[in-house]
């Protein structure tokens, strides 16, 4: 039965369409799997098995019935109130039916985990957790990505073959880069954020699918937005290239990776590449930030800051006061600047169809020391990976992460689209393109412990 | 492009007026985050938008109008 979950998320629902599987079978190996697999990678911090049980007997007809997904620990669920990956959240959270739940419930998904996150979501590398550091499956001693770190690693170790992140500043790109999986950023408000503690105020985060390729993540995807996200061909694509530091300072194994990539998606789609200028990126990465910032603070007291619960991390403590202390001035630049990058992106959709540039600039760096060698210089891997990350949080606009090679290190190396507002299908278009151009290499290279003879 | 060096007085006397307390190693993670976006946040307040006819209620689904 363990086999059953190496199968894609749609084979996986086809083969309980058909009768081939039960919900009940596919859950207990679901859960057999986590059992014998996630000690090593602390990738799922809390099952379930009687509510899952129950929402498996239970489940209705729908495109997901029967099958297993993890959920990030940031949405509540009507037995559990989401934990943000900290010891406490400033805001006040409960047990509750939250979109995403709603969204896979109706489709007879069943939710079989939670999944590890960056504490307070404030992170790219998924090392720092309340329930401890999350680890990469391509190897143990990295970093899976964040913050849907648990989600990601989930998936990569076939623990699943779905499960739900949130992107608020790269978010589901982040871990999906370092696992070597495809995620989507849907555009903002499209899929479901109902019971999101920021959900309310945001205007950054979105739910989005980490998936092993980009038709799962459209299956996943038309569950959490609730419509179809319609098969194309991204025929005569129009590719966008930065020829800017969010290309060029990059490793020489991502920069080849994804310069690859891009050629054999022109080829694919019979279409173009054209050298485009989008100045400001850094800008644009900050003024997220800062916005996301304003967004989580804005019901915060220094009363609350000052009985911060004692395992909230000395980094997320020490940050969490350094963001009261941000001038008002910032962040009302940060709104000039998204209009601005708004504006620029409207226009330079009428010339391309995506953007291009790496979701990351450098596999996956070590659990103990999540820095990055750049051309420029060794970083904070927060500090490089936000650049690529953060515009299309500001703007609002849809993008994807697409597996693209393997490092020297046998590490994920990947690409990330981006297109105009409302063109998610467009994105899963191209990333199914780029799959059939490379033969499907990337998405079908399984981490060793996923790897057949792993445990079960 | 101004030092962070300042940091070392207006941060903790911007936590006091507002009533935040800040031990020693707050203090110290607050004066690290400091030196990486202090530089970035001064480029971004230099950024001439002054061309930039603010959005109003911008709906974030759609491109602008």
């Amino acid at each position: 039965m363990s086999a059953a979950l190496d199968l894609s998320l749609r084979d996986q629902a086809a083969a309980v369409a058909a009768g081939e599987l039960g919900p009940a079978e596919l859950l207990e190996a679901a859960l057999a799997r986590i059992e014998a697999r996630n000690p090593a990678l602390n990738a799922v911090v809390e099952t379930f098995p009687e509510r899952s049980r129950e929402m498996a007997a239970a489940a209705p007809e729908g495109p997901l019935r029967g099958v297993p997904i993890v959920i990030k620990d940031e949405w509540p669920l009507p037995w559990r109130a989401q934990r943000f990956g900290a010891a406490e959240l400033t805001a006040p959270t409960a047990p509750g039916e939250s979109g995403p739940y709603r969204a896979l419930r109706d489709a007879g998904a069943t939710i079989v985990g939670v999944g590890n996150m960056h504490e307070l979501g404030a992170g790219s590398t998924g090392a720092v957790s309340y329930y401890g550091p999350c680890r990469n499956p391509w190897d143990t001693d990295r970093c899976p990505g964040g913050s849907s770190s648990g989600p990601a690693a989930s998936v990569a170790a076939r623990l699943v073959a779905g499960a739900v992140g949130a992107d608020g500043v790269g978010s589901v790109r982040f871990p999906a880069a370092y696992c070597g999986l495809t995620g989507l950023k849907p555009t903002f408000g499209r899929s479901a954020m109902e019971g999101h503690h920021m959900a309310p105020v945001t205007t950054t985060i979105v739910s989005g699918p980490l998936c092993a390729d980009a038709a799962d993540c459209r299956l996943l995807g038309s569950v959490l937005c609730g419509e179809e996200l319609a098969a194309g061909d991204a025929a005569k694509l129009r590719i966008g290239v930065v020829r800017d530091a969010v290309f060029e300072d990059a490793t020489p194994a991502v920069r080849d990776s994804c310069e690859e990539a891009i050629e054999a998606l022109r080829g694919e789609t019979g279409g173009e590449v054209v050298e485009v200028w989008l100045p400001d990126l850094d800008a644009a990465a900050l003024a997220a930030i800062l916005t996301i910032n304003g967004e989580s603070l804005g019901g915060t007291t220094p009363e609350q800051l000052n009985r911060l619960h004692p395992e909230i991390s000395p980094v997320a403590r020490g940050t969490l006061k350094y963001r009261m202390l941000l001038p008002a001035a910032a962040t009302v630049q940060a709104s000039r600047v998204r209009t601005m990058m708004r504006r620029r992106l409207a226009a330079l959709f009428e010339q391309v169809d995506v953007l291009a540039w790496p979701t990351v600039p450098a596999p996956a760096p070590p659990l103990e020391a999540p820095v990055v060698e750049l051309p420029s210089g060794t970083l904070p891997a927060d500090q490089a990976n936000v650049r690529g990350a953060g515009l299309a949080n500001l703007t609002g606009i849809p993008a994807i992460s697409v597996p693209v090679g393997l490092s020297a290190e046998r590490l994920p190396v990947a690409l990330q689209l981006q297109a105009a507002w409302g063109r998610d299908e467009l994105l899963l278009d191209a990333a199914e393109a780029l799959e059939r151009a490379n033969g499907r290499r990337w998405v079908e290279s399984w981490p060793p412990l996923a790897e057949a003879g792993a445990a079960l | 492009m101004e030092s962070a060096a300042p940091a070392d007085e207006f941060i903790p006397a911007g936590l006091a007026s507002l009533g935040i307390e800040a031990d020693e190693v707050d203090l110290a993670v607050i004066a690290a985050v400091h030196r990486f976006f202090w530089p970035a946040i001064l480029e971004l307040l230099a950024l001439d938008t002054s061309e930039v006819e603010p959005e109003r209620c911008p709906d974030l689904s759609k491109a602008p109008q």
